[in-house]
Order: structure tokens, then sequence, then C-alpha cells
């Protein structure tokens, strides 16, 4: 087990908000690491919506889910915040000397002495194959993520899913697998027109079998995957050899454990004060479309006035003893070398 | 607020939005799916997800669907929860466009 990384602050959740409280605290000299669930940067906003416009942004008359997350991990750069992707905060527990444990599904320790829960509607999994039962297959022959394609060549693969990386990985195994069979529910593939085109091509050049239908159930020999029931559009059933299953079902958000961190919670989401977005464990912050208060409006230029807020207020838990002056970007020689601008001198 | 199934998922039921439910407020009726305004959280993540459009946020419910506001509250209290995408009705293709269904909701 890795040794536990100690910090002032912990961030669950790389999306806007989680990337702008990196932001306000760099300004007021705390340095962050980042918790997220989803491999990349950016949550929702890469997820979700990346070519999708945003009209609301003050300032930004319109941009993409992209756009703004490259944006923000543009305005971040100065204060090096440290990510760690792919892992899901499993456990925040506060410690006898006040300060916070946070254990992730990668076995990754923090011991920080403020939390901002940034974590939007929760952290996004894989949703699951439909099928009862499939799950004692996971890992063996039922995979959410390639991790080693190796194992895969010279198997009869079953890919599912109409997205990107369903047709990505089709058309990696193509030429490398038995047998390549890809299902999707309905024909409205929707990954990049490029993978589409070719993958039609191999589809008619017999690499790739390419079945529309709902997955209807699956058989078993001397306890091994053997056969996928694939329910057609016709209503006809079929089946299909399967030693290996790919399954690209998208990625969906999930609550899941931060109802069990002993926050107040109201409705599934966690309760602050409206002073310094604190939950009802002081140290503990939370911003963004996690939190709910009086007249709370889930919009990402909110979640901003939060972070601030949520700042200003871990500055003064972390140095009761200090007093923390506002001061503006413009004008402060100080806050220009922290960001390392203009005539730092 | 919350958001509100209206009837285009009448007799189609395609389940798609459950799965990405993070608070799992979706229930379930024979040919109808309808959100727990109780759970809801206004995160508006199942709109796209489903192929008819069924789903809107309180505010913007056509009004021609009102009475939909109210159903959903009505037969959340009553239906079960419903957390795993399970598949279309048989003939939810021959259901998508048709418009007025209201009369073919089994409660």
């Amino acid at each position: 087990m890795p040794s536990p990384i100690e910090t002032d602050a912990v961030i669950i959740g790389a999306g806007p908000v989680g990337l702008f409280q990196v932001f306000e605290l760099g300004l007021l000299e705390i340095k962050a690491h980042v918790i997220d669930a989803l491999p990349i940067i950016g949550g929702q906003c890469m997820e979700l919506y990346p070519d999708k416009p945003i009209y609301d942004i003050p300032a930004l008359p319109v941009c993409t889910g992209k756009e703004l997350t490259d944006n923000l991990l543009k305005q971040i750069e100065p204060f090096d915040a440290q990510f760690h992707l792919g892992q899901e905060v499993s456990m925040v527990t506060q410690r006898a000397d006040s300060r916070f444990d946070i254990h992730t599904s990668a076995n990754q320790h923090f011991i920080s002495k403020t939390v901002f829960i940034a974590a939007g509607v929760g952290a996004f999994q894989p949703r699951l194959v439909p099928l009862d039962g499939i799950d004692r297959f996971d890992g063996t022959q039922v995979f959410y993520r390639v991790k080693d394609p190796e194992q895969f060549i010279g198997k009869n693969m079953v890919i599912c899913g109409g997205g990107d990386s369903a047709l990505d990985w089709a058309l990696y195994f193509a030429d490398k697998v038995k047998q390549l069979t890809l299902i999707h529910r309905r024909d409205d593939i929707k990954a990049a027109p490029n993978s589409v085109a070719k993958m039609r091509e191999l589809c008619d050049a017999g690499k790739i079998q390419l079945r529309i239908g709902q997955l209807a159930g699956f058989e078993s020999k001397d306890d091994r995957l053997s056969e996928l029931l694939v329910t057609g559009i016709d209503g006809t059933m079929s089946s299909v050899p399967c030693d290996v299953m790919l399954a690209f079902f998208g990625l969906s958000p999930k609550l899941g454990p931060i109802a069990d961190w002993g926050l107040e919670i109201d409705r599934k989401q966690i309760t602050v004060d409206t002073e310094k977005f604190q939950t009802s464990t002081p140290g503990i912050f939370a911003v963004g479309d996690i939190n709910v208060y009086p007249g709370k409006k889930k919009l990402i230029l909110s979640g901003f006035h939060e972070a601030a807020l949520a700042a200003f207020a871990a500055a003064a838990y972390l140095s009761p003893e200090k007093t923390i002056q506002l001061q503006y970007t413009t004008t402060s020689t100080k806050l220009h070398k922290v960001l390392g601008v203009g005539n730092t001198e | 607020m919350t958001y509100v199934v209206t009837e285009s998922c009448i007799r189609c039921k395609y389940t798609d939005c459950v799965d990405v439910c993070p608070v799992d407020c979706f229930r379930e009726g024979p040919n109808f799916l309808v959100i727990d305004p109780d759970e809801c959280i206004d995160c508006a993540v199942c709109v796209p997800e489903c192929p008819v459009n069924a789903i809107y946020a309180e505010d913007d419910v056509p009004g021609d669907q009102q009475e939909f506001i109210k159903l959903n509250a009505e037969l959340a209290s009553s239906w079960t929860s419903i957390t795993k995408s399970k598949g279309a009705l048989p003939d939810a293709d021959e259901w998508k466009d048709v418009k007025s269904k209201l009369s073919e909701l089994a409660k």
C-alpha cells in the first residue's frame, strides 16, 4: 500500500467546480490534491456534454464542456494541483488529531486538514450488463475496461455498446480475435462518423458481425461463459459464441458512499451554510451540484461562487490566528507572485 | 422542483433513464415510468437518455402534459423502485410515435 499523502486540502471531484476550487485555494496559497472516479479531468462537462454549448458562464457567451474544462485547467496551471484519477473516494473519517483520513478505491490514503466535496451528482461508474447472474464472470470473461488487450487475442469476443469506446475497441480487435461480434440495442451507433464507416467496412469484409438487438441471456459451460443470447429487433432469438465480453454501456453517476460519511444530508444532497459552504462537519466543505441550501440553483456559476467562499473559510479554519485579506488579482503584487504573472520582483 | 415523465413513455418504457439516475428515483408501473418528486435532485442527467423525449423539468412540461406532474407524484407513492434498465416493452417501437395515449396508461 502506498504511504499516505499528507496535505492541507483534498478536493473530491475534478469537474468545473472542483477545478475552480483549486484556483481559489491556490490564491490563498493552499495546495490541493484532486481525486476523481473518471480517468479524465472535467467531470460531467467531459463525460456527458463535451461538445454541447454552455451559454451561462459569465463573460463566455458560449463555450463547450471541453472548452470550459480546458480553460479552467489553464487557469489553475500556476497552482500545480496533483490529480488522482480513476479512483473513487470510499471513505472520509475524522482522525483524533482532527484531520481527515480519505481512502480511495485505488488504495490511496490521504491525510488532509480540509476536504472539499465537489462531487456533482456522484462518481461515474460503468453501467453493468443487464443480465442477472452474469456478474460472476466479472474480471475473468466480462470486462468494463481493457487493461491488457493481449489476453483477448484469438478469442471469441463480443463487444456491447454503440459509442466511441465500443467502436474503438471493435476496430482494434477486428483482426486480432477469432470472431468479433458487436451488439448494440438499436441501429443508432453514436460513435465518430469515421469509426462507424470503418466498422461498416469491416462488417462487409466479414471481420465484424454486427447484431442489433437486446441482450436476453447467456449460456455457460463448466462454469465458463460460453454464449450470449440476443433478441433481434424482429423478436427472434439467436446465440453468439462468447469467451470474452467487453461491455461499454456508458457511465452513469451514483451518489453512492457519500451518504455514509456522517454528514448531514437532505434529499441525498449535502446541507451547507451559505457563509462558508461548510457541511455539518467543520473542515469539510461541499460545493457545486452536490450541496443544498435555501435557494440553491445547480448552476456552474453558483459553484464558482461557492468555491471562492469555501476557500476563504478554509483559510480561516487552517490558520485561525491569521486575518485573511481579500486581495484583487488586478492589483495585488502578492497574488501576481502566486499566479506567476507580471513584474513579480 | 422535480423532473417529470410524460405521455411519450406510455406503452414504451425504454427504461434507459433508470440507469443514469444517481439517486434511483424512478418508479415502475406496468407500462409507464414515473419520477418520485421527493427523491429527484434535479440533475437532468436522465433527460437526454430518453429515446422518446418523455422527460421534462417541472417548469418545462408542455401545456398539454401538465396533468403528468400530479400523476408522477401520485403513482410514485404506490409503484415500486426500478434501479436497472431492463429493455423496452416488446411493442415499444410501434407506440413511440403515438401522441395521444394517456388512455393506455395501466395503473
